[in-house]
């Protein structure tokens, strides 16, 4: 009786094929990014940090890159897919300088992000993209992207690991969200802001992020691209935190009139 | 010189990697699909998606969070269409913005709107006012919203199962007047005089049957369209932030306004509180 | 053609847009690949220091838990000025090695015959993140984590490099894969700034203290990684090449294992 009651599946259970563990193609490296549009210029920053669960794998690696003269582009999530999906972008994007012989402009790339990230639709880059540079317009800009397309165009956007963290901070800060103007004062008018009260925010997003998320830290690079005209010495005057360096990214191109610095400095390591 | 005729008339045998290129637009093939889109070489492709992406709703805990959550709706009466949505996206219980636009404007006579995954809806609808453009061109006179609405329709259909994930509503102006179509990614397609999609749809349908007729003035049907958003978007989690809304009329849309969505809320709480007051001060009076 | 009328199909159909096109007849089912390490090999270590950079890796290719190969050698030199230390299959490793050699073969012929630079770490540090990248990308990784070491003779600096199944990559002054991770890399890491400081601008270990070093860490490993092995190399790279060391042993001191207690069942 007793033999009856055992289920003859598990007499197969003994010749089973070993548990295949399915291969996850995926992985999260931490990390946040964030970008913040002014009026003639746009700030795209990330911190250096690399992680993988709660080990640091490097103190130092990129995740915000020098696309053209006028667009930078911040990536964050699995950070062989932003390396890669970066690779692809920025062949498209010299073979369309090669066919056209001059850059692609803001909004053309922003719909190339989204067309390309579409395009694997049904095996996603698992990428959280954010966009910033200089409109024809000569305005400022932010494009945020999920990671299969939809984008917008915004003041400002956090993304990563202390998203929760920072955009809240930004929503306050950046859009004057839950602040009254003093009674009789003027409006808030969110992208108005200086590039030095900008420059502050950032900064100080990503030393409180490191405070509170263990996945920020090590390093922060800020990239600003500023529109034609405008002048830098504003940014060169800029008393720099302690550590924070400054130096000017030689144009992709020809180089227009656009220019892009990068402000790097330390975090904390812990 | 037939030489020269010769290298400036298009060759009639291109290799056959650039007669492929000339099918599609820009990087699109013919289907409008991205050239080489990549499926995962999985037993499973759509089991796959679903296990490292919320697209289908069914894997809250997946990694990769698409944005969701919605309330739109549409309703068609005698001064044409109203186009009323949230501006919500949320990844979880993030809410991920409360600025998008959920009205995609197909082309001056066309809206869409967006509910399920934005990806999904933004890219099919910019596709669908290239498809729309084409037929333009070919036939010298605009699209029907029934035409329009059925190439979106054919498209998602062609992809089901596959884990896309759109409820839209196609609006517009055509020769037969206001025209309403629900599309969705089940391959759906339904006529008719209102709908309501997403998370919220339920408190808006609340508010919108009752006020609804066809009769109504282009005010009292903006009004409506405002209201229905507003309740949904202050009782639904998942909806809220601020209202857009839109009137299709003969001559193509007309973007109305753009509404907080609780600074709205609490004017019309202070309105009913008024009312209210003001009629038990006439009921004392008349004691 | 001038002079004659075009074909309104040709000049309205640019895009060959109409008729509107059949949907393609579906593809054959996709492939699919059971895979899962078999033989593998532990954590790999890497280290820059002064003039160079050294990598060090044990000699056990094992079985699950048992202890199956025991005289593996998993560094392996690229070119005259670069190696790769490899943990994890195998043989996904010495299918790599086949890969790479022809590549190699391929690049040095042509650095002969015409003024081609010959490939960099950097370069096929590159590569093989490609290769690995690609591979995950079709669901059939090469199941190894790689470190790659090199010395470039135009920029007159080393290179150390990470990349594994996933195609993940990066790069530090030290490196450790595995268990490695976890327990040598917070002692390369702790040395190394000693020396060189957090920004790493200092002066850099000599090869007499990296190495020290790496002896360390390989007998740490010993201790605690059970499928590790007491026999290891030690591969360095400098401007003048390559050079990997016959295999050696950590002292071990095994003394204190006699008052443990708490393991298991114990008379006192």
């Amino acid at each position: 009786m007793t033999l009856l009651a055992q289920s003859p599946m598990s007499l197969h259970d003994t010749y089973a094929a070993p548990v295949e563990h399915r291969f996850n193609p995926y992985s999260e490296n931490g990390g946040t990014i964030l970008a913040i549009a002014g009026a003639d210029f746009s700030v795209i920053a990330g911190d250096t940090r690399q992680s993988e669960g709660y080990s640091i794998q490097t103190r130092y690696a990129r995740k915000v890159f020098q696309l053209t003269d006028n667009a930078v582009l911040a990536t964050n999530g699995f950070a062989a897919d932003g390396k890669n999906f970066v690779r692809r972008l920025k062949q498209s994007l010299e073979w369309y300088q090669h066919n056209h012989h001059k850059q692609m402009g803001l909004k053309a790339i922003a719909r190339l992000i989204q067309t390309m990230l579409y395009g694997r639709r049904f095996f996603p880059y698992y990428v959280y993209n954010i966009l910033g540079g200089i409109e024809e317009d000569g305005s400022g800009a932010v494009y945020s992207f999920d990671p299969v397309g939809s984008y917008e165009r915004e003041a400002c956007r956090a993304a990563g690991a202390a998203q929760a963290l920072v955009q809240p901070f930004l929503d306050n800060q950046i859009y004057f969200k839950n602040q009254q103007p003093e009674p009789g004062a003027e409006p808030f008018v969110p992208g108005r802001l200086p590039l030095s009260t900008v420059l502050g925010l950032v900064v100080d997003s990503f030393t409180s992020a490191t405070e509170r998320h263990i996945e920020v830290g090590d390093g922060i690079e800020i990239f600003i691209v500023m529109a034609k005209g405008r002048s830098p010495e504003s940014l060169l005057d800029e008393k720099l935190g302690e550590g924070m360096t400054i130096e000017e990214v030689p144009p992709v191109g020809e180089g227009g009139e656009e220019r892009t610095f990068l402000l790097s400095g330390p975090l904390k390591r812990d | 010189m037939n030489a020269i005729i010769q290298n400036l008339s298009t060759p009639s045998h291109l290799p056959t990697t650039e007669e492929d290129e000339l099918k599609g637009y820009g990087n699109l093939d013919e289907m409008g699909r991205i050239k080489g889109m990549q499926i995962p070489r999985v037993p499973d492709p759509t089991a796959f998606l679903n296990l490292y992406t919320d697209s289908m709703s069914s894997n809250p805990e997946a990694k990769i969070k698409l944005a969701h959550g919605t309330t739109t709706l549409a309703f068609r009466f005698k001064g044409g269409i109203i186009v009323a949505v949230d501006s919500r996206a949320t990844a979880g219980s993030y809410i991920a913005s409360g600025t998008v636009k959920k009205v995609i404007e197909i082309n001056p006579y066309l809206l869409g709107t967006m509910a399920g995954g934005a990806a999904d809806c933004q890219y099919w609808e910019t596709y669908l006012g290239m498809r729309c453009r084409l037929y333009e061109l070919r036939n010298k006179e605009r699209i029907s919203v029934a035409a329009a609405s059925k190439i979106l329709s054919n498209i998602v259909y062609g992809y089901k199962g596959r884990g896309l994930s759109m409820g839209t509503m196609i609006c517009g102006w055509d020769k037969t007047g206001p025209a309403l179509f629900y599309v969705d990614s089940e391959g759906q397609r339904l006529k008719g005089d209102l709908f309501s999609v997403g998370s919220g749809s339920t408190f808006a349908y609340g508010v919108l049957d009752q006020g609804y007729s066809y009769d109504l003035s282009d005010e009292e049907a903006q009004e409506l369209g405002r209201r229905s958003i507003i309740a949904a978007g202050h009782r639904d989690a998942f909806s809220g932030n601020t209202c857009n809304l839109y009137h299709v009329r003969e001559n193509g849309w007309e973007f109305i306004g753009n509404y907080d969505v609780s600074q709205q809320w609490y004017e019309y709480e202070a309105k009913k509180k008024a009312a209210r007051e003001a009629a038990s001060s006439e009921m004392a009076v008349e004691v | 053609m001038w002079g004659q009328p075009m074909s309104a199909y040709d000049a309205f159909n640019a895009h060959a847009s109409f008729p509107l096109p059949m949907r393609s007849a579906p593809k054959a089912q996709p492939v699919s690949h059971t895979q899962q390490p078999v033989v593998t090999g532990t954590s790999v270590l890497g280290l820059k220091f002064k003039g160079g950079v050294m990598l060090a890796a044990d000699n056990l290719a094992s079985y699950g838990s048992l202890a199956r190969f025991r005289d593996i050698q998993r560094l392996h030199p690229l070119g005259s000025h670069c190696v790769m230390a490899v943990a994890g299959d195998m043989a996904d490793f010495q299918w790599l090695k086949r890969d790479l050699g022809s590549i190699l073969r391929e690049e040095e012929a042509l650095s002969l015959t015409d003024n081609h630079p010959s490939l960099s770490a950097a370069n096929i540090y590159n590569y093989l993140s490609i290769i690995f990248y690609n591979r995950r990308s079709k669901g059939d990784p090469v199941w190894n984590t790689v470190l790659v070491g090199g010395w470039d003779e135009a920029k007159k600096e080393s290179f150390l490099g990470y990349v594994d199944l996933l195609g993940t990559t990066y790069s530090s002054p030290t490196l450790a894969t595995g268990y490695g991770a976890h327990i040598a890399q917070p002692l390369l890491r702790e040395a190394f700034e000693a020396k060189a400081g957090l920004d790493g601008k200092g002066e850099l270990p000599t090869a007499e203290e990296a190495e020290k070093l790496l002896d360390d860490c390989m007998k740490v490993l010993f201790y605690r990684d059970a499928r590790s092995l007491n026999k290891y190399q030690i591969a360095t790279i400098t401007a003048e090449g390559v050079k990997i060391s016959d295999s050696k042993s950590a002292k071990t001191e095994w003394g204190f294992a006699e008052g443990l207690r708490g393991y298991g069942a114990q008379d006192r």
